[in-house]
Order: structure tokens, then C-alpha cells, then sequence
């Protein structure tokens, strides 16, 4: 795996992207994808509830949750798996309601799920092309054109700063970062206008996840709508523009990248007005140490805060 | 903006890439050993191994007229093996193939006999049953996500009662009317259960559709769009779903595939024996299964090739054979099977540890 | 003979496909030769019915699915029902405990007569005591002609394997062969074993045992292939069915052997290949007049008291020898599958 440091084309290339595409989110844009208090009702069980999202293009919105407040769901919604039962969910402005994945691809919503985003066994370049083969040669004997493949997988791997020795050798022995960043890559070369990255993350070390949220730097900078799915505050506050947290199926926060600190983010993640009571009830308990938890009136309104610097 | 191949990529070209840069996780393992990392080289040494043996032991397997007979066999199961480690490598299982391949065969019979047809009719309809067996098997698996194990197991059942039932029911008795003298039989044979001479030695057809079968099976697994979804589907169902490949087509398709193949067995056996015992075909399953296995692909999917699965079925018809050409005890006749396929598969193992090990 | 629901069946199976058949044969697609249409002047023997009250009797043997031998004892009984207005329940199971829980149950029904065949005596000891007590009787047939009696059976019908086999053998010696092989389809099966180690008493010449997958036909064409290049000095082949003696004439012919073939049981296509002289003979225990003569028994002994064979003697339906000389008379039967 290589970083910025000796792959001197993702330098550039992210440098010329941001030159191009400005940084800051474009206000007067109409939003990619919307959901307009949009909720998923499985019989009885309601997972997710009056929900309101906008993602623009050049700009990552984050979803930060805990595990069962309903990412998964809001991600099968907007990739096509599932469909809404309550509100609307709206791309380029028109409400629609996938009943497969390949709608939501046709409409350039790609998701790159956390554990399941490549198959494991097959050759990194079959895995960048699955699903969307390059052929040649008329019906009978239609192929695949296996050398263009290759060329193009390898280019578009060195574009995102990936370089791999082997293209035949199984993706599954690839570090967990590399197939994300693949699975990435694959979304982006295929004109997704929408990436969704389900906990890019969350099973990665350090240095490892430093390389994922470069690449979703380097996708935002290509102008894509980026929906980084999340329970890690800090990486989220290092690339996200505007911060959604869920809660037990519902919107609990959203707000701009200006509006909010990465402390006040942590806390809410952490479990904010709860966390609060339980300090209440913690420090009847001899030998908590509960000085150091918020108190429930540091959440109640997110403060305008520091800015861009914060990373 | 759809998501088929474009020419143009989102992004604009890059400068062609310049020196060869390493990741420093990987290097290029020597050739020897990349070789032996290919799915069906395990099998293929276990069978030059078990031939080799044979050669030696048993002196009438040096006659061009006894390998005919061992690949004939071979054959026989090979083409049954083909569709069958395609399926595996979709991830999925048939036990209901051994039973399927009667199925077919009784269908063309009786539709044939009892209602005095043209042999061909009852070969096409027996197409369309064979077909359709498959669909349900596919169409079951993918509807109701149950294993297929236990899915085909239920066919496996319904089609060994239905075979024995049906069958007494229309010709009153278990097996069916000899066809042999009937229009169209001939032709059909000429097609499905003739033999022609090479060097003074009689070879059935088979062999040749086994060997051409094969060779389509590896170019569209390894060539073609479709082979890719296979492995797709096979290797992680739900990322394959998720990146647009036609899950549900796929999984059915392959089902319908072993379905095709059950029906040119069952044609094979019809045309050259004239009648179908109602009673047979249990257990062939597993033995298509094992040549499947034993050629490299992975039982839980994701991972084999389809010359394998021609190395897996010689092996096994070359081991049967070869015990009678030894002519050793007959009582011990499944033990050694059972010791000769025990050692090819630890060849095929150690092959494949050794190929994997850096 | 034709059972009342084998009537009905062989009306059915046309009607299922009728308009089809119509379609097809519309289109030019029938068969100008053989098929149903040859068959059809084949007509089932009737006899008269017998106005004693309705009973119920049970069939149980250890018959293996799709058996054509237990197929013909199974219509020779259900004819004897038809005709001594007798309700017939047929169930089987090849092994021997279950084959015991299927008696059990059949006393269970109360049934009016029980007829078993006993493969593995000692099994069965128990529930055939137990049907006694129950005031069943009880006659068996096929296998146990040692048995029997010990078991406290009332009579038996039928011819031990053994004893078909030490026939075939002595035939062989008849016909000059020298050395043959027994093709065993499935092996373990202690009726096969049997056959052939009834042949290997009686016969003078060398006798070699061939295990063969009996469930897949090419299969068993290439081993008998195989044995045949293997040793040429072979000159037999007994096979034990009729299905695998027609495969094993086959591969006889395929690998240019000198080798002739013989076969227990027999078939409809077994008398055309005798008739054609492609299999030379075929040792018959007449299944049918097994199955027939064991529910008739019971119905004799519940009517009108009679033990056949005195209840001391077993009632032995073969073997008997069809060949070219009196295949003719046999064809005819075993056509329409009841010899």
C-alpha cells in the first residue's frame, strides 16, 4: 500500500481536483439525494423515522450512529435494497423508490458496504469490473476484453494512488484498507455521482484508516456526493462537510461542519442525553470518576464553533 | 449516468503510468509454484498419479481398447460433473442430478412409447422436464433462501418417488418399453450413444462431448461475462448483488445448466440401453459431486475451474476400472475406491498447501 | 388378472396427455413402428370373483425400491386379491428392523392374514410371535425356506436363493462353461450373495464375483467390459437381474468376447434377447406365483381351512428354466410384466 508520499500522481491529482472543484459545498446546488422525513417500517418495527438528509456534490455528509440506530437501514434505503415506507426520497429532484441496487447504480449511487464490498476469492481486476464486465466480439462468442480490463483497473487504481503488484492475486489478500479503497476507486471510474461508504473504517488500524479517508478526500474532490457512514467522530470530523446522528431510528443532530465541534459531535455519538442521566446515577457509585463527562445542558444546541480547523 | 462500461471515465486520463512501482506485500512467485496454485493442477497430478499406478499394476490397461472403456466411463460422469462444479462454483449443491439423469431418460421413453411418437419428440420434451426441474430447483433456492442442500434434497426424494411411481403407473411396470424399434431411434443413437473407431479401437461419442463440453465450460468460466458472475455469485452472493450482477438469473441458470446436463446423460443411457430402470440413479449425485470436489472447487463456492472436474471424473473412472483390470478381491472393491480417492484428494491437498505457502 | 386398479391406470395415462398426443400426432411426429400401438392387442386374463366377505391382508417383504422382481410378486398378490375380494396392503422396507415395525403395524390394523418374507429370520421372531397371539396367521414366502417352520409360519411359498442358484450351476456345467463370472449389483445384498454362492457350489468350473454400481447403467456396462478384456478365458456371465443380464450382453459383444450370458429372473425384453439367443437362459423362481399363492392361502385357510404343503412342506415355485426352447409360452407373460 502506498501513501501520498511515494505515489506522486495522487499528489497532483487531488491538487488539480481541487483547484477545479471548490472545496466548499455549493450552497445554491439542488442536493443529489434528499430524504424528506423518510422512515422503514418492517411490520411492526419501525427502524427508522422521520429522517432528513441532503447530500450535495464536492461534499461528504456523515451519518454518525450507533450500532442498531438505523444506518443500515437508511444505507438499504438509499442503495436500492429497501424501500422507504414513510416520507419521500427524492434524486436530482424527483422522488423515486429503487426496487434493486442496479436503479440506484443507473441513477450513479454506488455503496461500498464495509465487509461485503468485494469478493474475496476472485482477482482484484475481475472484482473491479464485477458486474459491469468490459466485452468484445459479437454475440456468440462475446467475451471479455481481459487485457483493457486489466490496463484499466491498473490505471484507475495508480489515479487513486493504489498500486498493486498483481491484479490476478485474489482481492482477499489484500489489507482491509486496499479493498476498500478498490471498492472505492471501482465506484468512482464507474461515474458514480453518489458514494456511499458504509464504516470504511471500522475494522481498519490507524495508519489504514488515514488511507480510506484520503480516498474520500480524493472522491469529494472529483465532485461526488460522499455519504460516509460512521461511529468514529474523529474520523468523521476530518473529512465530513455536515454531520447527521442517529438515534433508535431517528435524526437526533444535524448540522453543518461550522456549527458544530468535534467534541460536541463526540458527546452526542457518545450518547449525549443519556450519558448525561447515567452520570447522575454513576456518581451515587463510589470511585467513578464522572468529573470529566458533559453535562446534559453542554448538548442541548449545537454552538457555532471554531471552523474548518478543528482537524 | 448509467453504470455499463463507458469509454470516457470520470475522471480524466492519466499520465501513463511509469515505472514499475511495488507495494512490497506481494512478489511474483516463481512459476513452478503459481502453476500449482491453478485450482485443477492437484487433480491433475492425483489422476497422472492413479494412472501411472495402474499402468503398472494391471498390464490390459495398456491397451488402447481399455482406455476407451475406462474414459467411456469416465465420460459419463464427466459430463454430468461439468454443470455440476459450475453450480458448486455458484455456491450452490444438486443433489437431485443422479436421479434427474433417470428422470430425463423415463420422460423420453414413455412419452415416446406411449403415445407412439417419434423418439425425438419424447428427446425434446425430456429437454423441457429436465429444464424445468432445474428452474424449480433454482427458482426454490433463490425464493426461499433454504440451502440448497436441503431444497434439492426434496427434489432428490419427490424425483426418486416420481420416477418409480409414474413409471408404474403409465407402463405397469418399473422399468420402461424398449424404444429400440421405433422412428427416430437410430438417429437419435447415432447422436447421443454411438461409437466410431480410432486406430481399431471402438470410442464412444461421449468421450468427445465430455472433452468439447469442458472446453466451453473453461471458456465461459474463465472468458465470458457470465463466468464471472458465477464465480460472483459464489464467492459473496450479496456483494455481487449489491455491484449489479443478476444474482437470482445466475443461480437459476447454473440450476437449469445441471438440468441440461442430466437430460443428455439420461438421453445417452436411454439410446444406448433402450429401456430405464425406474430404481436407478441414486447416488450418482454424490459421485458427480465428489469428481466436482475433487477437482479443485471449493464446496462452500466462490473458487474451482471446469478442466478439474475432467481430471476428477477420470480419476474416478479410471480407479473403478482399473481395480477390475488389476483384478483384485471384488469384495475390497469400494474400500479401494474409497483408499485411491482418500489419496488423490490428500495429492490434491498437499498440492495446494504447498502452492499457497510463501 | 389385470387388478381392478391397474385398469384404471392404464386408461389414465393416455388421457393425461391426449390432447398433446393429438397435437403431435397431428404434426407428423408418431412413430410408424413398435411403440403402444404394437402393444396394443394385448389384452389382460380375467377371472371370476370370489363373493366371501371382504378381508384384509398384508404383504410386507424387504423389497428395495423399483425392484423388478418384487414388482411381479406384488401383482401376483394383488391379482389373488382382486380376485378373493381381499383388501391388499403392500408395504417394504429392505431393512430388517423397520421390516419388523411394518408387521407390527399391519397387527396393529387387525388385519384377517399376514404374509412376510423373511430375509433376516431373527428380526422378525418377535412380531411374527406377537401375530400369533393376535390369532393372525401368518404364511411367508420367497426367502426363509429353512426357516419357516421354526419361525412357526403356517406355510411357505417359494425357492431359496441358494437353491435357484445350485440350478444355475448345474446348468452351466451342462452348457460346458469353464469360467465365469457372477456380476453382483449391489453389493452386500444377502439375496445376491446367495444366487451366487449357490452357483459356486454346484459349479465345476472357476467362478469369479464382479461387484458392479448397479445404479448407473454405463457404469456397469464398463466394468463388465473391463472383467471381460481383463480375463479372456472367461466363457460365462450370470448375471442377477434381468436389466443388467441385457447391459451385460452388451458389453460382451462390445469387447468382442466369446463370453455367453445367463441370468436369474426374468423380463420382457429378457425373453426377446433368449428368443434372439443374445442371453442364453434364465433361472425363474416365478415371483408372481409367490406373491398370488401366499394372500390366496390365507384366504383358502380363512374359507375353507386348507394349508397348502400339508403345513409341513414348503410350496416351491421354481426354479424354473426358460430358454429358447419354451421362451414362446413365457413371452407372452412376461410382457405384460407378471413373469
Amino acid at each position: 500500500m502506498t501513501t501520498d508520499k511515494t505515489s506522486p500522481q495522487s499528489d497532483t491529482h487531488s491538487g488539480t481536483h481541487g483547484a477545479v472543484i471548490e472545496d466548499t459545498a455549493p450552497e445554491t446546488d439542488a442536493p443529489l439525494v434528499e430524504l424528506r422525513g423518510a422512515g422503514k417500517a418492517y411490520g411492526n418495527i419501525r427502524a427508522l423515522h422521520g429522517v432528513d438528509l441532503r447530500v450535495h456534490p464536492g461534499e461528504v455528509t456523515c451519518v454518525l450512529g450507533d450500532n442498531g440506530a438505523g444506518k443500515s437501514t437508511l444505507i438499504k434505503i438509499i442503495s436500492g435494497l429497501h424501500q422507504h415506507t414513510e416520507g419521500d426520497f427524492l434524486v436530482d429532484g424527483a422522488p423515486v423508490r429503487f426496487s434493486t441496487p442496479r436503479e440506484a447504480l443507473d441513477k450513479g449511487i454506488a455503496t461500498v458496504y464495509q465487509d461485503l464490498a468485494v469478493v474475496p476469492l476472485m482477482p482484484v481486476w475481475r472484482n473491479f469490473f464485477l458486474g459491469s464486465e468490459m466485452t468484445k466480439g459479437p454475440w456468440p462468442v462475446r467475451r471479455l476484453d481481459i487485457e483493457r480490463m486489466k490496463k484499466t483497473a491498473d490505471e484507475e487504481l495508480r489515479n487513486m494512488g493504489i498500486v498493486l503488484d498483481d491484479l490476478e492475486q485474489p482481492i482477499g489478500t489484500l489489507s482491509g484498507g486496499q479493498r476498500q479503497c478498490v471498492a472505492i476507486a471501482r465506484a468512482v471510474y464507474f461515474g458514480a455521482r453518489v458514494l456511499i461508504l458504509d464504516e470504511p473504517t471500522a475494522a481498519l488500524g490507524v495508519k489504514q484508516s488515514g488511507v480510506v479517508l484520503k480516498y474520500i478526500a480524493a472522491a469529494r474532490d472529483r465532485g461526488l456526493g460522499v455519504i460516509f457512514i460512521t461511529h468514529n467522530p474523529h474520523h468523521a470530523y476530518m473529512v465530513g462537510d455536515h454531520f447527521s446522528v442517529l438515534r433508535l431510528g431517528t435524526m437526533e443532530l444535524s448540522a453543518e461542519r461550522s456549527r458544530i465541534t468535534l467534541d460536541e459531535l463526540t458527546n452526542h455519538m457518545a450518547g449525549g442525553a443519556e450519558l448525561a442521566a447515567l452520570k447522575h446515577e454513576l456518581s451515587q457509585v463510589s470511585g467513578v470518576d464522572v468529573e470529566e463527562l458533559p453535562e446534559e445542558e453542554d448538548l442541548t444546541a449545537p454552538v457555532v464553533a471554531t471552523g474548518e480547523g478543528a482537524s | 449516468m448509467g453504470m455499463t462500461q463507458q469509454a470516457a471515465p470520470a475522471v480524466p486520463a492519466p499520465p501513463a503510468p511509469g515505472r514499475k512501482e511495488t507495494d512490497g506485500r506481494t512478489r511474483q512467485q516463481p512459476l513452478p509454484l503459481r502453476l500449482l496454485a491453478r485450482p485443477e493442477i492437484g487433480v491433475f497430478l492425483g489422476a497422472v498419479a492413479v494412472y501411472i499406478f495402474f499402468l503398472v499394476a494391471a498390464p490390459p490397461v495398456r491397451e488402447g481398447s481399455a482406455m476407451a472403456n475406462i474414459l467411456y466411463q469416465s465420460s459419463t460422469i464427466g459430463i454430468m460433473a461439468l454443470p455440476v462444479a459450475l453450480l458448486m462454483i455458484g455456491g450452490e449443491f444438486d443433489l437431485s442430478s443422479g436421479v434427474a439423469v433417470v428422470t430425463s431418460a423415463l420422460t423420453a421413453s414413455m412419452l415416446a412409447y406411449q403415445l407412439t411418437l417419434n423418439v425425438w419428440m419424447g428427446v425434446i420434451v425430456a429437454l423441457l422436464v429436465s429444464l424445468a426441474v432445474g428452474f424449480f430447483n433454482g427458482w426454490m433456492v433463490v425464493r426461499t433462501g433454504l440451502p440448497s442442500f436441503l431444497v434439492t434434497l426434496g427434489t432428490f426424494l419427490i424425483l426418486q418417488g416420481a420416477n418409480l411411481a409414474v413409471t408404474k403407473l403409465v407402463t405397469g411396470n418399473v422399468a420402461t418399453d424398449d424404444i429400440s424399434s421405433m422412428d427416430g431411434f437410430d438417429q437419435a443413437r447415432k447422436v447421443f450413444a454411438s461409437s466410431f473407431e480410432v486406430g481399431g479401437v471402438a470410442v464412444k461419442i461421449t468421450i468427445v462431448y465430455w472433452l468439447v463440453f469442458a472446453a466451453l465450460a473453461t471458456w465461459v468460466l474463465l472468458r465470458t461475462k457470465y463466468g464471472n458472475w458465477i464465480f460472483a455469485v459464489g464467492g459473496n452472493k450479496e456483494s455481487a448483488r449489491a455491484v449489479g450482477v443478476p444474482v437470482t438469473f445466475t443461480k437459476i441458470s447454473l440450476f437449469m445448466l445441471v438440468g441440461f446436463g442430466a437430460w443428455f446423460v439420461g438421453m445417452h443411457q436411454l439410446f444406448s440401453f433402450n429401456t430405464v430402470q425406474s430404481g436407478e440413479g441414486v447416488g450418482q449425485e454424490l459421485i458427480y459431486i465428489s469428481a466436482a470436489v475433487i477437482g479443485g472447487c471449493l464446496l462452500t463456492g466462490g473458487y474451482g475451474s471446469a478442466i478439474g472436474p475432467v481430471f476428477g471424473a477420470f480419476m474416478f473412472g479410471m480407479v473403478q476400472q482399473g481395480i477390475v483390470y488389476a483384478n483384485w478381491n471384488p469384495d475390497w472393491f469400494k474400500a479401494f475406491l474409497g483408499v485411491m480417492l482418500l489419496g488423490a484428494v490428500l495429492i490434491n491437498l498437499w498440492v495446494q498447501r504447498t502452492a499457497t505457502r510463501r | 388378472m389385470d387388478s381392478s386398479s391397474r385398469y384404471r391406470s392404464r386408461r389414465m395415462a393416455p388421457l393425461v396427455a391426449v390432447v398433446a398426443a393429438a397435437a403431435m400426432t397431428l404434426a407428423g411426429c408418431s412413430s410408424s413402428s413398435g411403440g403402444k400401438k404394437a402393444e396394443e392387442s394385448n389384452a389382460g386374463a380375467s377371472a371370476g370373483k370370489a363373493t366371501t366377505p371382504r378381508m384384509t391382508v398384508a404383504l410386507v417383504t424387504h423389497q428395495s425400491q423399483g425392484d423388478t422382481f418384487w414388482d411381479i410378486v406384488r401383482k401376483g398378490a394383488e391379482a389373488a386379491a382382486a380376485k378373493d375380494n381381499i383388501k391388499l396392503i403392500y408395504s417394504a422396507d429392505p431393512n430388517a428392523g423397520n421390516q419388523a415395525g411394518l408387521v407390527q403395524n399391519a397387527i396393529d390394523q387387525k388385519v384377517d392374514g399376514i404374509a412376510i418374507t423373511l430375509a433376516k429370520p431373527d428380526a422378525l421372531k418377535d412380531v411374527v410371535k406377537k401375530a400369533k397371539n393376535a390369532n393372525i396367521p401368518v404364511v411367508g414366502l420367497n426367502s426363509g425356506v429353512s426357516e419357516w417352520q421354526k419361525l412357526g409360519l403356517m406355510e411357505f411359498f417359494g425357492q431359496d436363493e441358494t437353491v435357484a442358484g445350485e440350478a444355475l450351476g448345474k446348468r452351466l456345467n451342462a452348457a460346458g462353461a469353464k469360467n465365469a463370472i457372477c456380476v453382483i449389483q449391489e453389493q452386500g445384498n444377502i439375496g445376491l450373495t446367495q444366487r451366487c454362492d449357490g452357483v459356486d457350489k454346484t459349479f465345476n468350473g472357476k467362478l469369479q464375483t464382479l461387484n458392479v454400481n448397479g445404479t448407473d447403467m454405463p457404469s456397469v456396462k464398463s466394468t463388465i467390459t473391463a472383467k471381460l478384456s481383463q480375463d479372456k478365458s472367461i466363457d460365462y456371465v450370470v448375471a442377477l437381474g434381468a436389466p443388467f443380464a441385457l447391459t451385460a450382453a452388451q458389453a460382451a459383444s462390445d469387447s468382442g468376447s466369446k463370453a455367453k450370458v445367463a441370468t436369474f429372473d426374468l423380463n420382457k425384453d429378457l425373453t426377446t434377447a433368449i428368443d434372439k439367443g443374445t442371453i442364453q437362459f434364465a433361472v425363474d423362481q416365478q415371483p408372481y406365483l409367490q406373491g398370488y399363492l401366499a394372500v390366496d392361502s390365507l384366504w383358502l385357510y380363512k374359507y375353507n381351512g386348507n394349508y397348502s404343503g400339508g403345513g409341513e412342506q414348503p410350496v416351491l415355485t421354481g426354479p424354473a428354466f426358460v430358454d429358447k426352447s419354451n421362451v414362446d409360452r413365457v413371452a407372452a407373460f412376461a410382457a405384460k410384466g407378471t413373469r
